[in-house]
């Protein structure tokens, strides 16, 4: 008697673990497809001499892996992409934030402009490196005749051609595309906070600079830390805005890492040696994006 | 309190009303100058793309920003340049197909890893991590699984990577949905009689559609807009995107950039409307609450 309920929510208990790993089958075979076979086939194709027609000709060890630790221009594109990522997406996260701020309060044409500014962010990249294009063109370019216009330049910059601003120059379109993003998640975070909070340092007399940097900035902090996360992981991503803007060139001065591996994988036919690329690459990304990732597991528990 | 006293008290609280007020003028005055800025840098470039695909070949670099008189020959010219029909067909079709495998493999994971705390954080973080890597890392075993399985320059083939690629985000997405269903509502259409598949179906998707939606337009757009896997696995124009298409077309050396900028345009277009009528759903609390 005592043991027959015990039993039935047994059952429901089992009934429903089953029905779980049901619904969740799909997610496993898609995970099975399109992470782990990545990752194994890849491993293998690393170890291998292998053209893209013509897949593992030879097992060759580590020989791949020797050879791209020694190739400055794929050294070079992991720095570079490093050196790329965190900077852009710092400052992407930060005027994000500085957007929701103005955007806040009440602001009745904010949902205007919050859907205005969604624009940049549904852009296709591609046409987002053409439209950037065009305004960076040496001859007659919006952003050279509005130099030009404003007096800081006599002669025309070929921004996209020159090894000091191309770099810059793709930061900046990708910084049109992203920041909307960052604002966005921003101005969700800053929704969620307390107003009581806000509102009692306002009654304390707090002035506005001292709010935001002693009670609203460590409350945001968190969510703001996650948005910085997600934003350096796509940042390591960039291919389109290399690909249609500069090539990579000029030399290699935009060459990020995954337009590097591309070109060898996909231009070059190298694919074992592209593997081996992209595994180092895989490695880079995780051991940038882990302390991130434990700096805000460790906010978000101080926080709760 | 006397009566001097009363009114210095209220001289002191107007003063500071006063100074309040004028504070928030500055404040307002500052911050509408600093909505117009923003405005300006992210409206410009969209408008210049307008701009230039109303201009005649010789007027793109001319240095006006607005043409001088409006050329609009331009735009026929791109649709019978490049087959944008046909890219535009190709990349819908795609993404519809895509955003249909992502939400058919995410929508039931996302409710039971939610509602049977099935497979627990292990599998979130697993789901989420796999999102972490690059999608390069996926490229060359992705492109001989596709051949294997003749795959290649087909929409299906590319509408499987897609919507593959897609899941994590979908499931980050639905994640703050699921939860917001009250399970009291399962739990009485369950006591009605319902059963598991009829609870599903009747009570927990509608409760969902807004994240359904929400996350149906988002991987919509990823897929169409998504350039790197359309460009390996696609060599036919028959099944190009648009991304692939126009890239091809601004490599062109005698690229024509009136015609370029209306042929974007009119490519991105779909987007534009697609986020303009649905703007509720990306713009609403929960979509953008993921991070919480």
């Amino acid at each position: 008697m005592v043991a027959a309920p015990r039993m039935r929510s047994g059952q429901i208990w089992s009934s429903r673990r089953s029905r779980g790993w049901l619904l969740v089958l799909p997610l496993l075979l898609g995970l099975v497809a399109f992470s782990l076979y990545p990752l194994v086939y890849g491993l293998a194709l690393s170890f291998s001499k292998s053209q893209l027609g013509n897949p593992f000709q030879a097992w060759i060890g580590v020989g791949n892996y020797r050879d791209a630790l020694a190739d400055e221009v794929f050294v070079d594109s992991l720095k570079r992409s490093i050196l790329f990522s965190l900077p852009v997406s710092a400052i992407q996260v930060a005027a994000g934030l500085a957007i929701a701020i103005m955007l806040d309060a009440n602001l009745r044409a904010g949902k205007v402009i919050r859907t205005l500014i969604l624009l940049p962010l549904i852009t296709p990249p591609i046409m987002v490196a053409a439209t950037w294009k065009l305004i960076f063109n040496p001859t007659g370019g919006l952003l050279n005749n509005t130099l030009r216009d404003l007096g800081v330049i006599d002669a025309p910059v070929s921004f996209l051609g020159s090894s000091q601003w191309a770099l810059p120059a793709v930061a900046l379109a990708d910084t049109w595309q992203w920041t909307p993003f960052a604002a966005l998640l921003a101005f969700a975070a800053l929704q969620g906070l307390p107003g009581d909070v806000l509102d009692a340092a306002a009654i304390d007399g707090a002035s506005a600079w001292r709010r935001f940097w002693s009670v609203m900035l460590p409350t945001l902090l968190p969510a703001l830390v996650a948005i910085f996360l997600v934003k350096v992981v796509i940042s390591f991503k960039i291919f389109d805005l290399v690909y249609a803007m500069t090539g990579g060139g000029p030399g290699f001065d935009t060459n990020l890492a995954s337009f590097q591996i591309y070109r060898v994988g996909l231009q070059q036919f190298n694919v074992g040696y592209a593997a081996a690329q992209t595994m180092i690459f895989g490695l880079v990304v995780g051991l940038v994006t882990l302390p991130i990732i434990i700096a805000r597991d460790k906010m978000v528990a101080r926080w709760i | 309190m006397t009566n001097t006293q009363v009114t210095g008290l209220r001289r002191v609280a107007a003063g500071s009303a006063l100074r309040e007020q004028r504070r928030w003028q500055v404040g307002s005055l500052v911050r509408w100058a600093g909505i117009t800025l923003v405005l300006l840098f992210f409206l410009t470039p969209i408008l210049y793309l307008v701009a230039t695909s109303l201009k005649r070949a010789d007027e793109v670099f001319a240095g006006r920003f607005w043409p001088a008189s409006p050329f609009w020959q331009n735009w026929p010219d791109a649709f019978n340049t490049i087959d944008l029909t046909l890219l535009m067909r190709n990349s819908v079709l795609v993404s519809g197909l895509s955003a249909l495998l992502t939400l058919s493999i995410a929508v039931p994971a996302s409710y039971a890893m939610v509602r049977y705390g099935t497979g627990g954080k292990p599998l979130y973080s697993i789901v989420l991590g796999s999102y972490i890597a690059p999608p390069v890392v996926a490229l060359l075993p992705m492109f001989y699984l596709l051949k294997r399985i003749d795959g290649i320059d087909t929409h299906w083939g590319l509408a499987l990577i897609h919507g593959l690629a897609s899941v994590p985000i979908a499931i980050w997405l639905l994640d703050s949905f699921v939860r917001s269903i009250p399970a009291d509502m399962e739990e009485a259409a369950q006591i009605d009689g319902a059963g598991q598949i009829e609870t599903l179906v009747r009570i927990v998707l509608p409760l969902m559609s807004p994240g359904i939606a929400a996350t149906a337009i988002i991987c919509l757009i990823l897929s169409y807009n998504e350039l790197l896997f359309a460009l390996v696995m696609t060599y036919q124009p028959a099944t190009q995107t648009l991304p692939v298409g126009i890239a091809l077309f601004q490599g062109d050396r005698l690229v024509n950039y009136g015609q370029m900028a209306a042929a974007s345009l009119a490519g991105v277009l779909p987007i534009y409307v697609l986020a303009l009528v649905f703007q509720r759903f990306l713009l609403g609390d929960r979509t953008q609450g993921a991070l919480k």
